[in-house]
């Protein structure tokens, strides 16, 4: 088969998270440069320095998957199974369509949900063995919430759950495409979801890794700004509906953008030298540029995995300038808007640079204030000479073509994956 | 995307033995790897016994990274991997970093690392917990530490398809490989004995007394192990090239999702995978001439399992021999359809199949040629494995001979 006779297009989307549960309204608050960064309000964050995330707050599954038995799904796979029904309706399979025609689903996620596996596991501790819930046992496999969601849709096609940290929404994606490209699959749900829990939230914490957790600093989220100290945990489902081009075409599927190509590897010293970090998500970056047949300087925006990590940012930005040189394209990142939304972050990235092909403007770097010394050095985040922080900040009109979606993940995974207009720049 | 990928290394972890020659010697001799539980106490359950490995020493495997700061499945992993590559006679040796991968699959990542975490939240000494809880417990580390052990800069991914996450793998990695995004995948599936995993198929009812015995009638359930298995997979005319020994060519794959039940099978998703594997390998299903079954010994699985099989082979299932090891080593979650991936390459390349053990009486309602109690010796031309989760996910692998290549 060749892959190029099988072009993958973006059909539909659904989202759930802490800025909202609708593309377009989430992607007109990034442009806004609204944070939903607030007190954690789930769990008692009490004697921690850190106590924020951006949580989806007031989550009402039954608005969004009627009124079916919700008991066995819990909260990540009512998240998923939420962003899974609001994707099928975007992009126009209907149940009865969804019966004539297989559809599967790539799910990314982090964790699945930690949070059941050990609660699970403590009330086992607590109240002996033999009072263990056999239901939540099924929930305990971390494939859990993409069983769950095909149970709930009637999804019999591909089912596979991709785990690469933070880059998993981004690798479930790439797993997506190349499912249809090679002709095992049509349609494909492809995204990634994960949930805000203690468990995350204390364990992170714990690591150093969370904005302010280490150093009694004020905790500074905010990607590439030279005062940041980590990220802030966030949550939520992102999916995007993948269809083969030519079968989309056919049943009159709105075409949001086109799936042009990606690239995935592995920093084999796990972010603990730049060097090595950087090399990684060059070769990524090329890798995606190469499946897409696109140049460099055809990519017209980039949108960022860049969570206010120390190291990973700069090796995102180190990266981006050893492919791109200055001028970088414009960067987007999310990421202190939404926070970290771990399995979910790269359906996100990548859904705000869909929104953006259309909406014509692309979202600042909120609260940038003083971009990092160091990654100035590299090439700044925009490298362009009369790029200041507060213009990295702002959300500026941008007509954008191509763009690319970077991921540097907190163990060495690194991805890529470059997504168009439809139908455009057959390079 | 024609590419032919075949197996070259094959690296095992198990309760029987560990690398591929006293795996395999011990499989065909038919030893059972079932004992007494000893990670936890078990005095609280009605089952106590369990397939791990025991006096298992990572340390002449873990070279570049530190054993002791890695969780045990990693530490299993890595074993197979080292394992399976010396098997592969130098294969990554003139290759690029960034030209060789890892797909691995799991069940559960590294459970004990959140068992450690529960045991200090509910004895409220939370700052017992280990700064590197969130470094060492999500499951996406397994690949990552085997890459990191072994330099590889390729595609690095964790498949976790809880049981079938094995051949998730494994198929991942042929596509990826056929894609020619690497030229060397390590691709397989590792799960430690987890307190977790135990705790919940007790509570299932799932866990046999004693023995797991599959597709007998008397069967009483499965019976929880751990282990690791990483085949070497490379391009045919690589292998041929560097005049590689070569095991068996992993020909196709099929996948499907039930989305019936979270922990019951269907017999319509299992039959999908399989049928599209063979359409994929463009092998007949008379072609088969060996079924490593998902065979985990409950009532429910073996009878589901066998109504699968008789919808793809006719008549012919009752003939067709379908051995299930984990007679032998017990489930081993994610690593099971790993390890079973390496029986069939070596099923194919030895012209032996291993046997069902603890097999008494037949069950007219799993009426398959379960290879009973003795190894056989006879030509695989084409082995099946099939492979059944949690979550309704279904994998088929087709495995066939390479004749001209090295054996």
């Amino acid at each position: 088969m060749n892959a190029a006779e099988r072009r993958v297009v973006v059909t539909g989307a659904g989202v759930i998270c802490a800025l909202g549960d609708a593309p377009s309204a989430v992607y007109r608050r990034l442009c806004a440069g609204e944070g939903a960064i607030a007190p954690v309000e789930a769990f008692a964050v009490d004697g921690l320095r850190c106590r924020e995330a951006a949580a989806v707050a007031g989550f009402e599954p039954r608005r969004y998957l009627g009124q079916g038995n919700l008991r066995p799904l819990d909260r990540t796979a009512q998240l998923v199974a939420a962003a899974a029904q609001l994707a099928l309706d975007a992009s126009g399979w209907t149940r009865e369509r969804r019966h004539e025609h297989e559809l599967g689903l790539a799910l990314g996620t982090m964790f699945g949900s930690v949070h059941t596996i050990s609660a699970f596991d403590r009330r086992a501790l607590t109240a002996g063995p033999i009072y263990a819930k056999p239901m939540d046992f099924a929930n305990t496999v971390i494939n859990a919430a993409a069983g769950q969601t095909a149970i709930w849709h009637g999804l019999t096609g591909v089912n596979s759950t991709l785990s690469g940290g933070t880059t998993s929404g981004l690798l479930a994606l790439a797993y997506a495409a190349d499912l249809i490209r090679s002709g095992r699959a049509s349609a494909l749900l492809a995204g990634g979801g994960d949930e805000l829990c203690f468990e995350s939230f204390y364990g992170f914490y714990r690591t150093g890794r969370m904005a302010g957790s280490r150093n009694g600093a004020a905790p500074c989220a905010v990607p590439f700004d030279a005062r940041r100290n980590g990220f802030v945990l966030g949550e939520g489902a992102a999916l995007l509906m993948l269809e083969e081009e030519r079968a989309a075409r056919r049943r009159g599927a709105p075409i949001l953008a086109e799936i042009r190509g990606h690239g995935s590897g592995y920093d084999p010293s796990r972010g603990r030298d730049g060097e090595s970090g950087r090399d990684a998500l060059v070769r990524a970056v090329d890798a995606a540029l190469a499946d897409a047949g696109l140049a460099p300087h055809a990519i017209d925006a980039v949108s960022a995995s860049a969570n206010g990590s120390v190291a990973g940012d700069r090796c995102e930005a180190a990266g981006l300038a050893a492919v791109f040189g200055r001028p970088l394209p414009p960067v987007a990142a999310v990421k202190s808007m939404l926070g970290e939304c771990l399995g979910a972050s790269g359906a996100l990235q990548t859904l705000t640079l869909i929104e953006a092909l259309d909406g014509g403007v692309l979202p600042g770097i909120r609260g940038l204030e003083h971009a990092d010394a160091a990654l100035a050095s590299n090439g700044t985040p925009d490298g362009t000479p009369d790029a200041t922080p507060g213009d990295l900040a702002r959300s500026r009109p941008l007509a954008i073509d191509a763009g690319l979606v970077s991921a540097v993940g907190l163990d060495g995974n690194v991805g890529a994956l470059v997504v168009s207009r439809a139908g455009e720049g057959d390079g | 995307m024609d590419a032919r990928v075949v197996v070259t290394g094959i690296g095992v972890v198990t309760p029987i033995g560990s690398g591929r020659q006293a795996f395999w010697r011990h499989l065909l001799a038919g030893r059972c790897g079932v004992a007494p539980v000893e990670s936890f106490d078990t005095s609280g359950y009605k089952v106590h016994v369990g397939c791990e490995v025991k006096d298992f020493d990572p340390a002449p495997y873990v070279e570049r990274l530190e054993a002791e700061r890695l969780g045990r499945a990693s530490q299993l992993a890595i074993a197979a991997a080292r394992l399976a590559l010396a098997d592969a006679e130098r294969a990554a040796e003139d290759l690029e970093p960034a030209r060789c991968g890892v797909a691995m699959g799991t069940t559960s990542g590294e459970p004990r690392e959140v068992e450690r975490f529960d045991d200090c939240y509910v004895a409220e000494r939370l700052e017992q917990v280990d700064d590197r809880f969130m470094s060492l417990y999500p499951c996406h580390v397994i690949a990552g530490h085997v890459a990191a052990e072994l330099g590889f800069a390729g595609p690095n991914l964790v498949i976790p398809a809880a049981c079938a996450a094995g051949n998730y793998a494994i198929a991942n990695a042929l596509d990826v490989l056929r894609a020619g995004r690497a030229e060397l995948m390590l691709a397989g599936g590792a799960d430690c004995f987890s307190r977790i995993t135990y705790t919940g198929f007790a509570r299932l009812g799932a866990i046999a007394p004693e023995r797991c015995q599959p597709f007998d009638k008397n069967r009483r359930g499965m019976i929880p192990g751990e282990g690791a298995a990483v085949l070497v997979l490379e391009p045919l005319a690589r292998a041929l090239a560097r005049g590689a020994p070569v095991y068996a060519e992993v020909r196709g794959y099929g996948l499907s999702c039930d989305a019936h039940h979270m922990t019951a099978a269907h017999p319509d998703g299992a039959a999908r995978a399989m049928a599209r594997a063979l359409e994929e390998s463009g092998a007949g299903a008379d072609e088969v001439a060996y079924v490593s079954a998902h065979g985990t010994g409950t009532p429910t699985n073996d009878r589901l399992e066998t109504r699968a099989l008789e919808r793809i082979f006719g008549d012919r299932a009752r003939r067709l021999p379908t051995s299930s090891i984990k007679s032998m080593i017990g489930h081993t979650m994610g690593a099971a359809s790993a390890i079973e991936g390496a029986v069939c390459a070596l099923a194919v390349h030895d012209d032996h199949v291993p046997p069902t053990i603890h097999f008494e009486r037949p069950d007219p309602e799993c009426e398959v040629d379960c290879v009973p109690n003795e190894a056989r010796a006879m030509k695989v031309p084409v082995a099946m494995n099939n492979a059944y989760a949690f979550g309704g996910n279904n994998a088929s692998v087709i495995f066939r001979k390479v004749p001209e290549a090295r054996p």
